[in-house]
């Protein structure tokens, strides 16, 4: 019983490295420009299928996870600059922005889906002797996660606390036009948010097929549920709260597959959401509150 | 649907203002991804009388063609396309070109039953449905039958097994029978200690009270039964708690990227055991994942169970030949259609049912649909042919004839179902099969299997 408990722990820490990268950079966006990005998920299996196409070609995979992150940053850039931008900037609210990124995520995902001719892709990185850790049995490869899971966290934590553009990151998220009249250049920090948020999320699409060795169209789409959930429950704009959420409904959902019928595992991560929700709404910490606008 | 009308009252800001914003928009957002992810994609066209002099027949496709199950979608293009081009090729039916329809299920009966109807009101000339599948077969067969439409079914519920719907026909083994094939081929290997691993989705479901009810029958211990929520990143925890039961067998079935990371994990942590797959398992995304996630070490320790398929006839090369010429029409690779036993069974349907259209003289499905069997069914001093070219030029020679089939004897019981042997199978690296053993149909009716519905 001891046994299977701290086994389960240690792979929901696991998993929730792999949620977690998602989520930080869900999470930055969402709480920078207050607006759902449906398209996420879509960016995340594209990025992932850059790093398959990098890997296939014989590059080495930790070279993908690189590649991955800088296709997601191009793609959520393009994105936002060309697309969501010009929307907001006709008056658009948080709803029809909302409905924007449906859209983009029904195109890329069916997109994706002609190119991929629907098949799925094997993506596996490294193949070796697992870690036995007294009663935890890991492999290297999710060793490797969990640490990468740690280093963003740690990495985006000073980035927003130190940096000039972390800080400025920061005001234009709590309170843009204070910002703006600051002489933030708010502007290029919706930039900066794009491209840190995107890197983030082809990130964790690569992490992702490397944790679950395969690719398909709608990889991102199936993940992305978590992935908002996790943001939500962690409050909008706060990598620790993502990071802290992950950790919830990565060990709750591993704790509940050891113990109890695995298809419930992912019904008593959503619970977990909707229980806190239920507790204390005020947990989800939306900054402007009813007035929020869009800030692109 | 919930999801707009919430937003839309948080946009008119009725909604209660102590809830913060953000967290109702992304509820909201939740809910309308899942609303647009059910929603259904669908072209149509219907009626069912004689068709006017030359005009074209429609075959439908009703399948899942995207979704997670779109993998069906996929087999059911490798046997349409030949089996239309097979029959055009050789003058068509009755003066009449056949033209094939998707029509998409996507796996969900909630989305197979508009798009069905959609179907039905707005197609001329439709004479067949090829399918529906599993998951939809409950929502769709009533319809389909009471709209007076032939089908060929790839339903696997055993509730078809004594079916008295006159439009319903089915060239594919229950479910039942496939877990059945599989429960005596781990019998006949020694194994004892089983465990399965079946996904949660309705497609994948199928199979598993046949395997549960026959490891029983056969006096095997389940030594764990795990159902996994598909296309999750991780299945680490059911992995081990797979391991620690210690099983000697794997019985499965679940989508290709589900089983790919399962077996991928189970391989890492160094619980691999052998696993026996349904037929389902024996398709390219199921094999092209899990062969990827177990590397070498996949010939070992896979084996699929599948309709046996039938030895080389004119048939199968007829069938080859012919997706060979629309290789460009079905979904990519081709190549793994040759031996598909969806695809085969799906161009077996199609050819029956055009000969049988031949053999009533009418394109009416309420009057061809009774010559179907007669078609088919073996029978003293019927000619054996193979090809739809044959059945024609056989029919107007005054002849009866029995179809043989690119899947071998299709011979139809009085519930319209034509159960075959099962095939133990390994995969090839270019996904065809390798034959391991056959489990006859008269070993599984002998399995005295109960409480399957």
């Amino acid at each position: 019983m001891f046994t299977t408990l701290i086994s389960a722990i240690a792979f929901g820490v696991v998993l929730a490295s792999v949620i977690a990268i998602a989520s930080m950079g869900f999470t930055i966006q969402f709480g920078l420009t207050n607006m759902l990005n449906l398209s996420y998920g879509g960016v995340m299996t594209a990025s992932a299928f850059v790093a398959y196409l990098l890997v296939s070609h014989g590059v080495s995979a930790w070279y993908g996870l690189i590649v991955g992150g800088l296709a997601g940053s191009l793609m959520t850039l393009v994105l936002g600059r060309f697309v969501l931008r010009p929307y907001a900037r006709r008056g658009a609210k948080l709803f029809e922005m909302m409905m924007v990124t449906l859209g983009l995520a029904l195109v890329l995902d069916y997109g994706l889906q002609a190119l991929s001719h629907d098949n799925i892709y094997q993506f596996t990185v490294l193949q070796s002797s697992p870690i036995h850790l007294g009663p935890i049995v890991i492999t290297p490869t999710q060793v490797i996660l969990a640490g990468l899971g740690l280093v963003v966290f740690v990495g985006l934590e000073l980035l927003l606390r130190l940096t000039r553009i972390g800080k400025a990151l920061r005001a234009t998220a709590a309170e843009p036009t204070l910002a703006r009249s600051c002489g933030i250049r708010t502007g290029r920090v919706v930039i900066v948010t794009w491209l840190l948020s995107g890197f983030l999320c082809g990130l964790a699409g690569v992490v992702y097929i490397i944790n679950s060795q395969s690719v398909g169209y709608s990889t991102g789409e199936l993940f992305l549920p978590l992935v908002i959930a996790a943001a939500l429950l962690g409050g909008a704009g706060s990598p620790k709260g993502a990071v802290v959420s992950a950790l919830l409904m990565g060990i709750v959902t591993q704790v509940v597959a050891a113990f109890g019928q695995p298809a419930y595992s992912t019904v008593a991560g959503f619970a977990v959401l909707v229980i806190v929700l239920l507790a204390r709404p005020g947990v989800v910490a939306g900054s402007q509150g009813a007035e929020a606008q869009v800030t692109l | 649907m919930v999801g707009i009308l919430l937003a839309c009252a948080i946009h008119r800001g009725v909604v209660l203002r102590s809830i913060r914003y953000k967290s109702i928009a992304a509820a909201g957002a939740l809910s309308i991804m899942a609303a647009a992810c059910g929603s259904s994609a669908t072209s149509g066209s219907s009626g069912s009388s004689g068709a006017s002099s030359g005009s074209p027949l429609v075959v439908a496709g009703v399948i899942a063609i995207t979704g997670s199950s779109s993998f069906e979608g996929s087999n059911q293009s490798g046997g349409i396309y030949p089996a239309i081009y097979s029959i055009n090729h050789a003058g068509g039916v009755l003066g009449h070109q056949l033209v094939y329809k998707g029509v998409d299920t996507r796996g969900d009966p909630a989305d197979a039953l508009p798009a069905v109807q959609q179907m039905l009101a707005t197609t001329k000339n439709l004479v067949l449905v090829a399918g529906p599948g599993t998951a939809s077969a409950p929502t769709i067969v009533p319809v389909l039958n009471a709209a007076k439409i032939p089908m060929t079914a790839v339903a696997g519920e055993s509730s078809y097994d004594f079916n008295t719907l006159p439009y319903f026909w089915r060239l594919f083994p229950p479910d039942s029978a496939n877990g059945t094939g599989m429960a005596l081929w781990a019998h006949q290997k020694g194994y004892t200690r089983v465990a399965t691993i079946f996904g949660t989705d309705s497609g994948s479901q199928g199979d598993l009270p046949g395997v549960l009810a026959s490891v029983k029958a056969l006096h095997m211990d389940l030594v764990s039964q795990i159902n996994v929520t598909p296309d999750q990143p991780s299945y680490l925890s059911s992995v081990q708690q797979l391991m620690a039961s210690h099983p000697q067998v794997i019985m499965t079935e679940s989508d290709g990227t589900t089983a790919g990371t399962f077996f991928g994990e189970l391989k890492q942590l160094g619980g691999l055991q052998p696993i026996i797959g349904t037929e389902a398992t024996f398709t390219a995304p199921w094999l092209t994942a899990v062969k990827g996630a177990l590397g070498s070490s996949f010939e070992q320790y896979y084996t699929g169970m599948i309709t046996e398929p039938s030895k080389t006839t004119a048939a199968v090369s007829t069938f080859q030949t012919a997706l060979k010429a629309t290789k460009t029409q079905v979904s990519p690779p081709w190549q793994s259609y040759l031996s598909n036993p969806f695809s085969l069974t799906y161009y077996d349907g199609i050819i029956t049912v055009a000969l049988a259209m031949v053999a009533a003289n009418s394109t009416s499905p309420s009057v061809f649909d009774s010559y179907i069997s007669k078609v088919a069914n073996p029978g003293a001093g019927k000619t054996v042919v193979y090809t739809y070219a044959q059945g024609v030029a056989a029919l107007k020679a005054g002849k009866q004839i029995q179809y043989f089939g690119a899947t071998g004897t299709i011979d139809f019981n009085k519930y319209h179902n034509s159960d075959g042997n099962q095939e133990a199978v390994g995969s090839t690296s270019s996904l065809n099969p390798v034959p391991l053993g056959v489990v006859t149909a008269k070993a599984i009716e002998a399995v005295p299997v109960v409480g399957v519905a």
